[in-house]
C-alpha cells in the first residue's frame, strides 16, 4: 500500500529546536527517518554535524535515547546495544547507528564493515553531505571529483568511492540509497530496513548548503536535481534483489553541477565526462 | 562485588524544543497563504519541525522556525510567502 503523508505519525522525535544551521539537509534526513522508525528506537551518532545538532549533555532535541560516540565506533556501540537488549529479552527496539560520510566511509569504516560482516541486527545510516562539515568542510572519500572544499581549493582529483556497492558486497539483508527530496521513498526504505533480522545500510544524499555553496532554501531542490540528472540513483538491494525506485528524467548534469559554488569552475570537458558517465551507467545513447 | 556504574549527566529528552537555538538570527519568516491545499509536503521538508500537521490543520510554530525558506521554495502551490523580519532604518525586530 502506498504511503501518504497524512497517515504518518504526528510525533516529532528529532529536529525541533536543533542546534544546527537553518536549512540543514541532515536535519531533514533525521526528521524524515524518525517518521518511519518511531519512538522504540535507540540511536548512536559519532562526531559530526548531526551529533552536535542533537545537543549536549544539558539539552537535546532527541525524544529517544541518543548516544554521541567516538568517531570510529558508532556501529560497534550499536552492536553492543543490541546485545544488551537481547540479554534482557527486549525485542521491539530499532537499533541504529547514524553517521556522516566521514563517520561512515572513512574513519568509521572499520566498525561498519565489522558490524555488517557479523550481520548484526541493526541498521547503519550514512547522511552524505560529501565533505567533513563539522570541522569546516574538508575533502573525504565521498566528495565528488572536481568539487572544491576548504582544503582542496583546486577541486578533488579522484572519484567518489562507491559506498553502496561496497556495502552490497557484504551481502547484508538490505542496502538502499535515499534522498531527502523523496521523503516517502526514504520512509518506505527505513520501514523495510527496520523489519530485517540482520544488517541494513541506507545511504542518504543530504546536501549541506554551506559546503555546497548554494542558497539555504535550495537544499531540497539540489537533492532532487541530483536524482533527476541520474547522478544519484535511487535504488534498493533487498536480500540480493536490485530495484530502481525512482526513474530519473535525465536533466543535463550541468543543471545540477554548475549552480553550486563548489563546482563553479568546472570545464566543459569535465561536464561532458560526467554526462558520459551517467549515459553509460543507464545505457543511454548507445 | 558488582560496582555501581558512574552516573553520566543526561539531557532531558526533547529539552531543546522549549528553548530552541538559532531562531534569533532569523531574517525572514514564512506566512502560509489561503491557497494552501494541505498536500503536507512542507511538513516533511522543514528541517526544524516548525510546520506540522495538527488535527487536520497546518500549524506553523515561529518559535522553532529559522527562516531558511525551504518551505516557500518547495511549495508547489506557491502558498508560502517569506516576509522580512526587519523593517525601517532602525531595523525593528518584530
Ligand atoms: C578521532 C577523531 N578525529 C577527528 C575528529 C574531528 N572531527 C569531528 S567531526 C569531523 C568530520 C565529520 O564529517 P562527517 O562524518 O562527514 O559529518 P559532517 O560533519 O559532514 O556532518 C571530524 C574530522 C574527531 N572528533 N575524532
Ligand atoms: S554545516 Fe551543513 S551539515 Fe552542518 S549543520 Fe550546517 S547545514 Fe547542516
Ligand atoms: S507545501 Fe504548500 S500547499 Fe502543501 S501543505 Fe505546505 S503550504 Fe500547503
Ligand atoms: S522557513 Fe525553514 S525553518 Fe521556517 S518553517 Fe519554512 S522550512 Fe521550516
Ligand atoms: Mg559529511
Amino acid at each position: 500500500m502506498a504511503l501518504s503523508i497524512a497517515d504518518l505519525p504526528k510525533e516529532e522525535l528529532f529536529g525541533q529546536g536543533h542546534a544546527g544551521c537553518g536549512g540543514c539537509g541532515a536535519a531533514v534526513a533525521g526528521r524524515q527517518a524518525m517518521k518511519a522508525l518511531g519512538s522504540r528506537t535507540i540511536i548512536t551518532i559519532p562526531a559530526s554535524c548531526m551529533a552536535t545538532m542533537g545537543g549536549s549533555n544539558l539539552k537535546t532535541t532527541w525524544q529517544i535515547p541518543f548516544y554521541h560516540t567516538l568517531f570510529e565506533i558508532a556501529p560497534a556501540v550499536s552492536s553492543g546495544i543490541r546485545a544488551a537488549l537481547d540479554a534482557q529479552g527486549i525485542e521491539d527496539v530499532n537499533v541504529v547507528s547514524w553517521a556522516g560520510d566521514a563517520g561512515t566511509a572513512d574513519i568509521g569504516f572499520q566498525a561498519l564493515t565489522g558490524a555488517a560482516e557479523r550481520n548484526e541486527h541493526m541498521m547503519h545510516v550514512c547522511y552524505d553531505n560529501e565533505m567533513y562539515m563539522n570541522t569546516g568542510g574538508q575533502t573525504g572519500s565521498q566528495t565528488p571529483m572536481f568539487a572544491k572544499t576548504s582544503n582542496m581549493s583546486k577541486g578533488k582529483m579522484i572519484k567518489k568511492k562507491n559506498m553502496l556497492a561496497i556495502m552490497e558486497a557484504h551481502e547484508i539483508d538490505y542496502v538502499a540509497s535515499a534522498s531527502i527530496a523523496y521523503p516517502l521513498d526514504l520512509i518506505a526504505k527505513f520501514k523495510k530496513a527496520a523489519e530485517k533480522p540482520g544488517f541494513s545500510y541506507i545511504h542518504i544524499l543530504a546536501p549541506c548548503h554551506r559546503g555546497w555553496q548554494i542558497p539555504a532554501e535550495k537544499t531540497i531542490e539540489f537533492a532532487r536535481l541530483a536524482v533527476e540528472s541520474g547522478l544519484f540513483e535511487l535504488y534498493e538491494v533487498d536480500e540480493g534483489k536490485r530495484t530502481r525506485t525512482v526513474e530519473p528524467i535525465f536533466i543535463p548534469v550541468q543543471d545540477y553541477l554548475l549552480p553550486q559554488g563548489r563546482f563553479k569552475n568546472l570545464t566543459q570537458e569535465a561536464i561532458q565526462g560526467i554526462q558520459a558517465g551517467v549515459n553509460r551507467h543507464y545505457g543511454r545513447g548507445e | 562485588m558488582v560496582k555501581n556504574l558512574p552516573v553520566v549527566p543526561t539531557a532531558k529528552a526533547g529539552s531543546l524544543v522549549d528553548t530552541p537555538t538559532g531562531i534569533t538570527w532569523r531574517i525572514q519568516y514564512p506566512e502560509i497563504l489561503e491557497n494552501c491545499n494541505m498536500c503536507l509536503d512542507c511538513t516533511l521538508f522543514c528541517p526544524d519541525g516548525a510546520i506540522v500537521q495538527q488535527e487536520g490543520k497546518l500549524v506553523l510554530n515561529l518559535s522553532l522556525c529559522k527562516g531558511c525558506g525551504i518551505c516557500a521554495n518547495e511549495c508547489k502551490e506557491n502558498a508560502i510567502q517569506m516576509i522580512p523580519e526587519y523593517s525601517g532604518v532602525q531595523g525593528v525586530f518584530r
